[in-house]
């Protein structure tokens, strides 16, 4: 995984600077958090409004943008649950308590890779900020963006606006091509010419299926895994993945927030496998 | 003239009575980057086995009301290995290391305990005969007062460190079990671990965490643990140290005053690892508010809000 020297890790109460509603249960919030404004793509930060009896954990989030020189950064929430309502229903000027950034990102592309993204719903965030360092680095690179329905690409026009090349897909064919987002994927694969890396963030199903891919073809692929977390500094344990490196007997139960996020697809051993 | 916050347990010292619970600060190094362990009394370790151990499947976590239900099935790096590879790290802090001491066996658990105690840099043995997501042992050894009293005794044979068994709270009458540790030779009793719990999904109708029940925690237990803790405390004359939701300072006094020597945070951790500046600072200034020069002046000074009646 990234092997880029990682900032320290800070926990503090900070203030949300900016938020921005998006359509349905969506929004885009920054935090001033100069520690985790220096985050990498695919690190995360564990979230929580005040301290609340009802919603004792934090919550990760996805580092979608960062400002380092304004030590901000930017998450891409969907409200599902009583710990992102929470953070969801943060109004400007009010405090958070953030722990961040955490976790080992995505790791770079070697030179003259097409790079493939795959992000299903709001699992799409942190290619955002892992589209600025392709740019930035001349990569040739796609972001395949799906979800069940238009509502779920929310973040289409924010990508677009930031000139991520974007190919979209919908389960019901109400925006991009109809079906999963691995069909797209796999006809762009087909006609590709040159090595090729993927990398994959969103729901288990859709990972594992891309996982699939990638081992078909024999090519790299990274997968941002997301059980649910406690804590984000591995002490709670409650969010491990079981991995099974080349090499191994058995798999290996471990922390995904401090030993991923994102991990290798290949040593991943898939819980509905 | 500032509170003396320092607390004796057995022969251990500790220079404030606010330590990590075990399973909730990982072996403290973990913590170390975001919290100054020198600023704890204390840190206990994820429980230890001789060998590593991989745990239960996930889901292994499932948030309560004001609450944590949790079945992690003790996960571990194995006793030799914390010694080899995490000790060395961790001794560098200016804190006391309480190896928290699992078996499946009674020679188990003698066994990780003779390796923790000549191991440089462990100052205590927390007996682990209470944890509720495991086969075999835990718990089988805490609602048992014959056999706490043989783990207890077995470990006191083997350390010279001061052994604290962790009581479970899933007993009719704690009495019992912290008589059972006094007499075996416990130094102090660690009151308590996590309460038996079932969450269920209703839309599958499964239980929320993969292993089935988990151990509840959080301050949904507080008054639960408050209540033992005054019960064990006059049960024996060992010190006790409290555990259960502790999540402000107000919280901790509750269990000084209820009887503990010292407390254990332990969910707590997860979401506000720097809760201990915040716990000292309140207890400075219930002490100093109420002319107490010493903590330990505090322990155990519940007053009967009548004097006829027969509960606190």
């Amino acid at each position: 995984m990234s092997t880029a020297a990682t900032p320290p890790v800070a926990d503090r109460l900070c203030r949300l600077t900016r938020r921005e509603t998006l359509s349905g249960p969506y929004a885009l919030l920054t935090f001033e958090h100069p520690e985790s404004a220096s985050a990498s793509a695919g690190q995360f930060a564990m979230i929580q409004p005040e301290f609340g009896y009802d919603r004792l954990l934090r919550r990760p989030f996805s580092i979608m943008e960062t400002d380092p020189d304004a030590g901000r950064f930017t998450i891409f929430l969907k409200a599902v649950g009583p710990g992102s309502r929470g953070v969801f229903d943060l109004r400007e000027g009010e405090s958070a308590r953030v722990l961040g950034p955490l976790g080992h990102g995505f790791s770079s592309p070697r030179a003259g890779e097409n790079v493939l993204l795959v992000g299903g719903g709001y699992g799409v965030a942190p290619f955002a900020l892992f589209a600025r360092s392709l740019t930035r680095n001349n990569a040739s690179f796609r972001l395949f963006y799906g979800g069940r329905s238009e509502s779920e690409l929310p973040l289409e026009s924010e990508l677009g606006r930031r000139g991520i090349p974007l190919t979209l897909s919908t389960d019901d064919g109400t925006r991009g091509e109809r079906g999963r987002v691995t069909a797209p994927l796999v006809s762009a694969l087909n006609s590709l010419k040159g090595s090729a890396r993927l990398y994959a963030c969103g729901p288990e199903a859709m990972m594992h299926a891309v996982a699939r891919i990638a081992a078909e073809r024999d090519l790299p692929c990274e997968v941002s895994l997301d059980p649910w977390m406690g804590c984000g500094l591995g002490t709670c344990l409650g969010c491990v993945v079981w991995i099974q490196s080349p090499g191994e007997s058995k798999p290996r139960s471990r922390p995904a927030c401090t030993e991923g996020p994102v991990f290798d697809s290949r040593i991943v051993v898939w819980p509905d496998a | 003239m500032s509170p003396s916050l320092n607390v004796r347990i057995g022969a251990l010292e500790l220079k404030n009575p606010f330590l990590a619970a075990s399973g909730t600060c990982g072996y403290g190094v973990e913590i170390a980057q975001v919290v100054d362990l020198s600023t704890l009394g204390g840190i206990v370790t994820k429980g230890l086995y001789v060998e590593a151990r991989d745990g239960c499947d996930v889901p292994r976590i499932a948030e309560t009301p004001a609450g944590l239900l949790n079945a992690i099935g003790l996960q571990g790096v194995g006793i030799r290995a914390f010694v080899d590879t995490v000790l060395p790290q961790l001794r560098t802090h200016d804190t006391a290391v309480i190896v928290n001491v699992c078996g499946e066996t009674v020679d188990e658990y003698a066994e990780v305990a003779r390796v923790a105690s000549d191991a440089a840099g462990v100052h205590g043995l927390e007996i682990n005969i209470s944890c509720p997501n495991v086969k075999t042992g835990g718990i089988a050894f805490g609602t048992d007062p014959s056999m706490t009293h043989e783990v207890v005794a077995a470990v006191r044979r083997v350390s010279r460190l001061p052994v604290i068994p962790k009581l479970s709270p899933n007993v009719t009458d704690i009495t019992v079990f912290a008589r059972a540790c006094e007499e075996a030779g416990a130094d102090a009793i660690s009151c308590v671990n996590t309460f038996l719990g079932l969450a269920i999904d209703v839309e599958s109708r499964k239980p929320k965490l993969a292993f089935g029940t988990g151990g509840l925690s959080g301050p949904a237990i507080r008054p639960l643990a408050v209540r033992m803790t005054w019960q064990a405390a006059r049960a024996v004359k060992i010190p006790i140290i409290g555990i259960g939701g502790i999540a402000s300072a107000g919280d901790a006094l509750e269990f000084f005053i209820a009887g503990a020597t010292a407390v254990q945070v332990g969910t707590l951790n997860f979401s506000r690892p720097n809760i201990y500046a915040e716990i000292e600072i309140g207890v400075r200034d219930y002490l100093e508010r109420h002319g107490i020069l010493r903590i330990q002046d505090l322990v155990g000074t519940l007053t009967p809000r009548r004097v006829e009646a027969a509960g606190p």
